[in-house]
């Protein structure tokens, strides 16, 4: 059940109306059950294999809340990690695996011809299974209460708008909101309201058409020129933050509905001034995963400084491969890696030389968010590409430009319209930047007619131009 | 009931309602205002509302192939175009009707044909879409009732915005700029189309009688009122027409066949000598604005000795 659909509006005002009207200690059970039902719409079998990571982590929370010894709380964090993940690695990697095994096994002379496996990748079994790891680790860290009551958990793991693409919550911030009384405000409905049909515009006015381009040009980039690759990845860079941010608007629009705060996913990514800043502000919820569960357990910076540099690797390369088992997302990491180790010695250099007060310059701050975008557009190539060599040879016709006409689709009316969104959306992305506009919930200077206005015009955008698809990017991670 | 309970302690209770009935009553105003200026401005595109003589009926083979400004500049009356791309027989019948409950005025019906109308299979799948702009005309609404999911249906019935496609909207500013220009420009790559052929990328011909039928009962219904109906084969490219060449002379047979069982029907065919000038094609099916000013020629001389 997609976020785009009547089935979807429908299967909301029900759980909606039926969550407003019963008793407050019925609620997380009602929760579950629309939960796992809007999971079932996909596969009902998957359902199992959530239902088997939440049983793994509810135990292994309290066996490690209970154990006194820090080996035995590390055994059962263990468990709760190789349980947790197994399923992961069976159906997002296996294949993966069984194929590099091959090509290795056959350039050392030997013959190998293994059967891949045919498998179905369950929707959104990244995101739940790093929720619910991430509550182990933080009972292990006792960063939060251990939770008893089964059902509370349940609903914490499979909570449905955030489920099939985050974002990825945190037990400390989101288990508690399950206890607490939530009434029907209509202030919660507007703003909640609001946010998804900013959400919903993004994904099915913007990404969905820049789409049938990227789509094209990627599926058989030799048969493009230099300028149609280039617009192709920059219609693609817009196109997944369209599509994610406007599933994670969606999904945080829909929760506070019901009077839940999700955290933010997206901070205007576009507009960050260093690669750092940009993974503060890109997929929060994952790369503070990470920062957490990952990093700081390798050390961190409190480390030698070699070692912090194997460290930002892992943490990139791991990061790409949570996308996705394919070695262009693991370029896509290691690309990062490498910006961030660049933009780190670019930053230690300008101590050296005594220039560091031009970081603080304007112009300076705008090349660099122009340069972070470029360089955060060329990785996405990587991201995209269907093959390790499409991509290389995407990204060498992208430097070595070469002065062919530039394709404009199907349809020049798409694409004029394309490029006429994409201004659109940066010029909302300058006025919540400045400000001017609200970002999530933050309090808008527009005047009260203008907001208005707005948001009907959005609506108005979606019934006319928006268009129908099948899925959002993030769901195949 | 705990909602109903909230609803009445909600302080914004009142200021919220007002702000959601505002919201909703200017959104369905607007998406009126849109829905009508783009009917409005589709109508003007197809020439329902010209008092046409003449109307041009088919799917994108004629839409491409046609002039219908250079036709009304040289034989002096309006003509409607009424063609869109991917539209099948049934479509046209249709259309036809549609055409005829907007203008009583039209003598003559030039009918787009080529070898593969009767075909079905190739042409759009969801070409009741290209009707949802019509949904209040009695007819288009039962036909589209019928073809539409159901959710869908209900969607364009209750939302007028939502009827527009990407080219529904292009082709209602065309109508208001007066624009009716062929912009497919280029000619067709011989050497891929050959490639193409010899990997059995083609279109095969496959005389269905389902669509034969309707043909024949939308030509009687023509007859009906006393309509001339002219079966206009713009050419397409000589290679795919030989590539089955006994299914493709047996279309036209039909095609021939109707022109002695009806009197108000001609076939007029302009695959010879067209089809072998490639530099007249932008793909194999349809012709590049050198072809479509050719072609349109050569009609209104054949027009002008009706």
């Amino acid at each position: 059940m997609l976020f785009n659909s009547w089935e979807f509006i429908l299967f909301l005002c029900i759980v909606f109306a039926i969550y407003f009207s019963i008793a407050f200690r019925f609620r997380p059970f009602l929760l579950l059950v629309a939960s796992y039902l809007f999971y079932m719409f996909w596969k009902w079998e998957f359902a199992v294999i959530m239902l088997a990571v939440t049983a793994v982590n509810y135990y292994t929370g309290l066996k490690i809340a209970k154990s006194t010894s820090k080996k035995q709380q590390k055994t059962y964090l263990g468990i709760s990690v190789f349980a947790s993940l197994l399923p992961l690695v069976y159906f997002k990697y296996a294949n993966f695996f069984i194929d590099n095994f091959a090509v290795i096994l056959q350039e050392l002379g030997f013959k190998a011809n293994f059967a891949t496996l045919a498998v179905i990748l369950p929707v959104g079994i990244s995101f739940f299974t790093f929720q619910a790891m991430s509550y182990s680790f933080d009972v292990y860290n006792k960063k939060t209460l251990v939770e008893t009551n089964f059902i509370n958990f349940a609903v914490f793991v499979a909570f449905f708008p955030q489920l099939v693409a985050g974002p990825i919550e945190r037990s400390s911030h989101l288990l508690a909101q399950f206890r607490e009384k939530h009434h029907f405000k209509f202030k919660l409905l507007i703003e909640g309201s609001k946010l998804f049909i900013w959400g919903l515009f993004k994904k099915v006015v913007i990404a969905d058409r820049l789409a049938i381009y990227v789509d094209r040009i990627f599926e058989n980039p030799e048969l493009y020129s230099s300028a149609t690759l280039t617009i192709a990845t920059l219609f693609f860079a817009v196109q997944i933050y369209c599509d994610f941010s406007g599933y994670s608007d969606m999904a945080i629009g829909v929760a506070r509905m019901l009077g839940f705060r999700l955290m933010q996913n997206f901070n205007l990514p576009y507009l960050a001034n260093s690669i750092a800043d940009f993974w503060k502000r890109w997929h929060i919820s994952l790369s503070s995963w990470f920062g957490d569960y990952l990093y700081i357990p390798l050390g961190g910076n409190r480390v030698p400084y070699i070692r912090w540099i194997i460290n930002i690797f892992v943490v990139f390369l791991v990061s790409g491969f949570w996308h996705g088992a394919n070695w262009t997302f693991i370029v896509w990491g290691g690309l990062h890696a490498l910006y961030y180790l660049f933009e780190n010695w670019g930053d230690k250099l300008l101590n050296v030389v005594k220039l560091i007060h031009i970081k603080k310059s304007r112009i300076y701050q705008t090349l660099k968010i122009v340069t972070i975008f470029v360089l955060v557009c060329f990785a996405w190539i990587f991201f995209r590409a269907n093959s390790i060599n499409d991509a290389f040879y995407i990204a060498q016709e992208i430097i070595f430009f070469k002065t062919d006409p530039l394709y404009l689709g199907a349809s020049s009316v798409t694409f004029i319209l394309s490029v006429l969104l994409i201004i659109l959306l940066f010029a909302v992305q300058l006025l919540q930047y400045f400000k001017v506009a609200s970002l999530y919930f933050s309090e808008s200077k527009m005047p009260v007619v203008i907001e208005f206005s707005w948001y009907v015009l959005l609506l108005l955008g979606i019934a006319l131009l928006g268009m129908s698809s099948n899925a959002f990017i993030y769901f195949q991670f | 009931m705990g909602l109903l309970k909230d609803i009445k302690s909600d302080g914004y209770k009142n200021k919220a309602l007002r702000i959601m009935v505002l919201f909703l009553i200017s959104f369905f105003m607007l998406d009126f205002f849109v829905g009508i200026v783009l009917k409005n401005g589709l109508e003007s595109y197809y020439g329902f509302n010209e008092n046409a003589k003449i109307a041009l009926v088919g799917h994108s083979h004629l839409m491409l192939g046609i002039d219908k400004v250079q036709m009304e500049q040289d034989l002096g009356y309006k003509v409607a175009k009424y063609t869109s791309e991917g539209v099948n027989v049934a479509n046209r019948k249709l259309m036809i009707e549609h055409l005829l409950n907007k203008n009583n005025k039209i003598e003559t019906i030039i009918y787009g044909v080529d070898a593969w109308m009767f075909t079905g299979e190739g042409l759009s799948e969801n070409s009741h879409a290209l009707f949802y702009p019509f949904l209040s005309d009695a007819s288009i609404n039962i036909f589209v009732k019928k073809a539409a999911p159901e959710s869908e249906y209900w969607t364009r019935k209750l939302i007028k915005s939502t009827r527009y496609s990407e080219g529904l909207i292009s082709s209602s500013i065309r109508g208001y700029f007066k624009k009716w220009d062929n912009l497919k420009s280029g000619t067709v790559d011989i050497e891929r189309l050959n490639e193409n052929i010899l990997q059995g990328n083609f279109r095969s011909i496959n005389n269905n009688p389902k669509n034969i039928k309707i043909l024949t009962e939308t030509i009687e219904i023509l007859k009906k009122n006393n309509i001339k109906v002219i079966l206009l084969y713009v050419p397409t490219i000589d290679i795919v027409n030989q590539f089955e060449k006994y299914k493709f002379q047996e279309t036209l047979e039909i095609f021939i066949n109707f022109t002695k069982k009806y009197d108000n029907v001609d076939f007029v065919n302009f695959l010879e000598p067209f089809s072998h000038q490639h530099d007249l094609f932008f793909d194999p099916i349809h012709l590049n604005p050198k072809g479509q000013s050719v072609i349109t020629d050569t009609l209104i001389k054949v027009l002008n000795n009706y």
